[in-house]
């Protein structure tokens, strides 16, 4: 099933993020420490502290000696230390983490079944109306970038009609809890969500509709047709779970990017996550958070890609002989 | 992560929620209640506002302020006194012996005195708190309980504005036990002595809550809670109309419609300038007249027209802005006069040929390196020098990569910005100091002497003096070039008389946020 061999490509993979994260600071212009540290660093430190840093990072010392405290480091859960935010670096990101997972998880479930949902439906009645109808429609819903209808659903729903809060995830200080709360941060999330499952629908809704009618043609339908099946175990049995292979692959390339995924839709809605994180950490030259974050996308590209290649052979056992 | 479509976000948006406020006349500002007052920020978190933990920026400064005082104040016209009432100069020792209130308590009920005062100054050349430079006090003293004499290491004629109006003094029976304040933020290192505590502050949100302090001293403030929220900046036009917030500040172009939505639009007098730096170690630009000629071949006026929007002030070349009380009226303005810059050139045996000028056959060509930010700016210049017959190789680059090369003389001109233009402390700061951001010009000994002298001189007209004299002579040598000056609004609902403090909070912090708008 999960060959060593592939588990040795996610190793040098994995290793070769590390290397790139290690060197990328060492490698800007001008003093490594102020790469590492940002532009605080300038404003925030002492010349004792510089030498305490020089010694933590051991940049007085030859390149791999530096690489090993800086895996050792890694080990121990140290990302760093944010002179920006005054903290390390990764209490600051998880603090932003569940809101984008919330946010990017509930936009990634929605638009791939809704995606699937809709490119089933639309293959299996290829060349009609509705079938026309859907695919123009999305098609031109794709051309739009998110952070765009992101923009068009505030200004419409936020600013005109006042139906939808401007920013943020919930009503600071509004003393609301329990269900009220819940409501609160669902009347939140609901245009920042609604910009991001419009703008990824149609990948997965165009991937779904073209296999779903390369399926139709398999003898198989046919056989499935003549033992007289309904139309519905046809249609999503049958040839609806034989589809859904790209879109998968699809998603998962997706989750990889779900840390920083949602950037501009966070941006527009100035919602508190880690995309909002990362820009906010680019103005202030924040470099310790930035390679952070990168380590953190690295990372969860890694996972999604791994989850991606643990799935297939459940979807189609024929993955397994591939090799 | 691409930063054009990173920069595209608030560009699209700023003219799409213009147009839509345009468009769609939306409800007028509900009624404003005193029991709570909102200010929206784009950026919201400026970290837990006690005197260590605040980041080193002036609205984290600000979020501060509400909760600890420093000895004297800033109000519209001047110093005015806080914790202390009144003080005097002790010119033989260099002291100032400050007489502070007796009816001070701290927000733990805990009595305010002088002790308070002199644990601070020394706590500070321990742990140096990031504003002040803990060396101008030498020592400290309590006389009696409420009394104390501070002793500079030498005259500092910016002591009001750089350490007696911006130290906020910290309560002895917290601080004494903290060994490492700058990772501490316990609700103990939020007990001040002013108006407000705090009673929520939420990193990830980026929002504060304040509430009144009931027995402040001078009187418990009219407004119950003050929110700080995140809004991004594009919004904050739509929040103020809804009425979903009280004040924020708002681009320049939404201006008369805030006004007409009956929301009250304050400036601030400008506390920001942008200017050209010129190398002037290097040949031709280590010549006087040569810089010169660059000053009288850019139109400052007509910059601020075609890149600013009209929404600034040109540069004056003493850097001191005309809207400052320290601003010389008499500074050389280089008027724009390109035949004037020609003639100079000529004079430096620049020959023009086909458009530019040309010496011993050799193109007059330099290099214009600035970040993204500049664009507009870079490319008005080079179109302006290149009139003139200065061809510009004009690029733009990553501001580490800028800030390097500036950093170590590899450059002809670059363009960049900065703040903290109220006391004319920072003239020093910006010519002489050895920072890429400085024009690092000291060949000058007249004006190094003048910087010196006036931040030593106490006399506050012998100090305007000497401080008029140093935009002439910097603006005679011209090592940088003041561009512009951008205008900062801010838009209220007009239940708080919200105000510009003199020369900023503090060091010179221009927000309209002082404390004192929400006492009395």
């Amino acid at each position: 099933m999960f060959s060593k061999r592939n588990l040795v490509a996610y190793a040098i993979a994995f290793l070769f993020i590390l290397v790139l994260n290690f060197a990328l600071p060492r490698m800007m212009p001008g003093d490594p420490l102020m790469a590492i540290y940002g532009d605080e660093a300038l404003i925030a430190m002492t010349p004792e502290l510089k030498a305490q840093l020089v010694e933590r990072f051991a940049l007085d010392k030859p390149l791999w000696q530096q690489f090993g405290a800086y895996f050792l480091a890694l080990f121990q859960g140290k990302l760093g230390y944010s002179y920006y935010y005054n903290a390390p670096v990764l209490s600051v990101i998880l603090g932003r983490l569940p809101w984008t997972l919330l946010l990017v998880g509930t936009s990634l479930v929605l638009s791939t079944m809704l995606g699937i949902i809709l490119g089933i439906e639309s293959g299996w009645r290829r060349g009609s109306r509705t079938d026309r109808a859907m695919l123009a429609g999305l098609m031109s819903l794709n051309g739009f970038p998110d952070f765009f209808l992101g923009m068009l659903l505030l200004i419409a729903f936020g600013v005109t009609l006042g139906i939808f809060p401007l920013a943020g995830a919930l009503t600071p200080y509004s003393g609301l809890s329990g269900l009220a709360l819940v409501m609160d941060i669902l009347r939140h999330l609901f245009l920042p969500v609604a910009a991001l499952t419009l703008a990824h629908l149609a990948n997965g809704y165009l991937l779904t509709r073209n296999t779903m009618i390369t399926v139709l043609k398999e003898p198989y339908m046919l056989t499935a047709k003549a033992k007289g099946l309904s139309q519905r175990v046809l249609k999503y049995r049958h040839a609806g779970r034989n589809s859904m292979l790209p879109v998968v692959t699809q998603t998962g390339i997706w989750m990889g990017r779900v840390v920083t995924g949602a950037l501009f839709v966070e941006l527009v809605f100035a919602y508190p996550g880690v995309g909002y994180l990362t820009y906010e950490a680019l103005l202030a030259r924040d470099y310790p958070i930035i390679q952070g974050v990168f380590l953190m996308v690295a990372i969860s590209v890694l996972v999604a890609n791994f989850l991606i290649d643990l799935s297939y052979p459940k979807l189609d056992p024929r993955v397994s002989y591939a090799y | 992560m691409n930063k054009k479509v990173l920069n595209l976000v608030p560009k699209l948006l700023i003219p799409a929620v213009i147009v839509s406020l345009l468009i769609f006349p939306s409800c007028p500002a509900g009624t404003p209640e005193i029991s709570s007052y909102t200010i929206a920020d784009s950026t919201g978190d400026w970290g837990y506002p006690s005197p260590y933990a605040h980041y080193s920026r002036g609205p984290g400064y600000t979020r501060m302020s509400f909760i600890f005082e420093t000895l004297v104040w800033k109000d519209t016209s001047g110093f005015i006194p806080q914790l202390a009432k009144e003080w005097e100069y002790d010119e033989e020792e260099n002291a100032y012996i400050f007489r502070l209130r007796n009816n001070v308590t701290w927000h733990d009920g805990t009595k305010f005195t002088a002790d308070d005062v002199v644990f601070t100054f020394g706590y500070t050349q321990q742990h140096l708190f990031q504003w002040v430079d803990s060396s101008i006090v030498k020592s400290a003293e309590a006389i009696d309980e409420y009394t104390v004499k501070l002793y500079l290491s030498k005259p500092y004629a910016p002591f009001f504005q750089d350490v007696a109006g911006t130290q906020p003094i910290m309560p002895r029976h917290i601080w004494e036990s903290i060994e490492e304040p700058e990772k501490f933020a316990a609700p103990e290192t939020v007990i001040g002595t002013g108006p407000y505590t705090l009673a929520d502050y939420s990193k990830e949100h980026g929002t504060y809550l304040y509430r009144a302090y009931a027995d402040y001293y001078l009187g418990k403030p009219f407004v119950d809670e003050i929110k700080f929220v995140k809004i991004s900046a594009e919004m904050i036009p739509a929040a103020l109309k809804e009425g979903s917030v009280s004040a924020g500040d708002i681009p320049p172009e939404v201006v008369s419609e805030m006004e007409k939505a009956g929301l009250a639009v304050i400036t601030a007098p400008v506390a920001w300038n942008a200017k050209m730096m010129i190398n002037h170690q290097k040949e031709p630009l280590s010549s006087k007249q040569f810089r010169q000629a660059l000053a009288y071949a850019i139109d400052r006026e007509s910059l601020v027209q075609i890149t600013q929007r009209g929404y600034a002030l040109a540069g004056s070349p003493g850097m001191m802005p005309p809207t400052s009380d320290w601003y010389n009226p008499d500074t050389p303005q280089y008027e724009y006069d390109p035949a004037k810059a020609k003639q100079l050139l000529e004079g430096l045996e620049y020959k023009l040929e086909d458009g530019y000028f040309t010496k011993d056959d050799r193109l007059l060509e330099m290099e214009l390196l600035t970040t993204s930010d500049f664009k507009e700016v870079g490319q008005f210049v080079k179109q302006q020098l290149e009139e003139v017959g200065i061809k510009i190789d004009f690029r733009t680059m990553e501001a580490k990569t800028v800030d390097a090369k500036v950093g170590a003389w590899d450059f002809d001109l670059s363009i960049y910005g900065h703040g903290a233009l109220y006391d004319p402390a920072f003239l020093k700061k910006w010519i002489t100091d050895e920072d890429f951001k400085s024009a690092r010009y000291t060949s000058n000994e007249t004006l190094n002497q003048l910087l010196e002298a006036q931040l030593t001189e106490m006399d506050i007209e012998k100090r305007k003096g000497l401080v008029f004299q140093i935009q002439e002579v910097y603006a005679e040598d011209l090592p940088a070039l003041t561009l512009y000056y951008p205008k900062w609004y801010w838009a209220h609902d007009g239940t708080v008389n919200l105000f510009y403090t003199m020369d900023g909070m503090a060091f010179g912090v221009p927000i309209p946020m002082n404390r004192l708008s929400f006492v009395k």
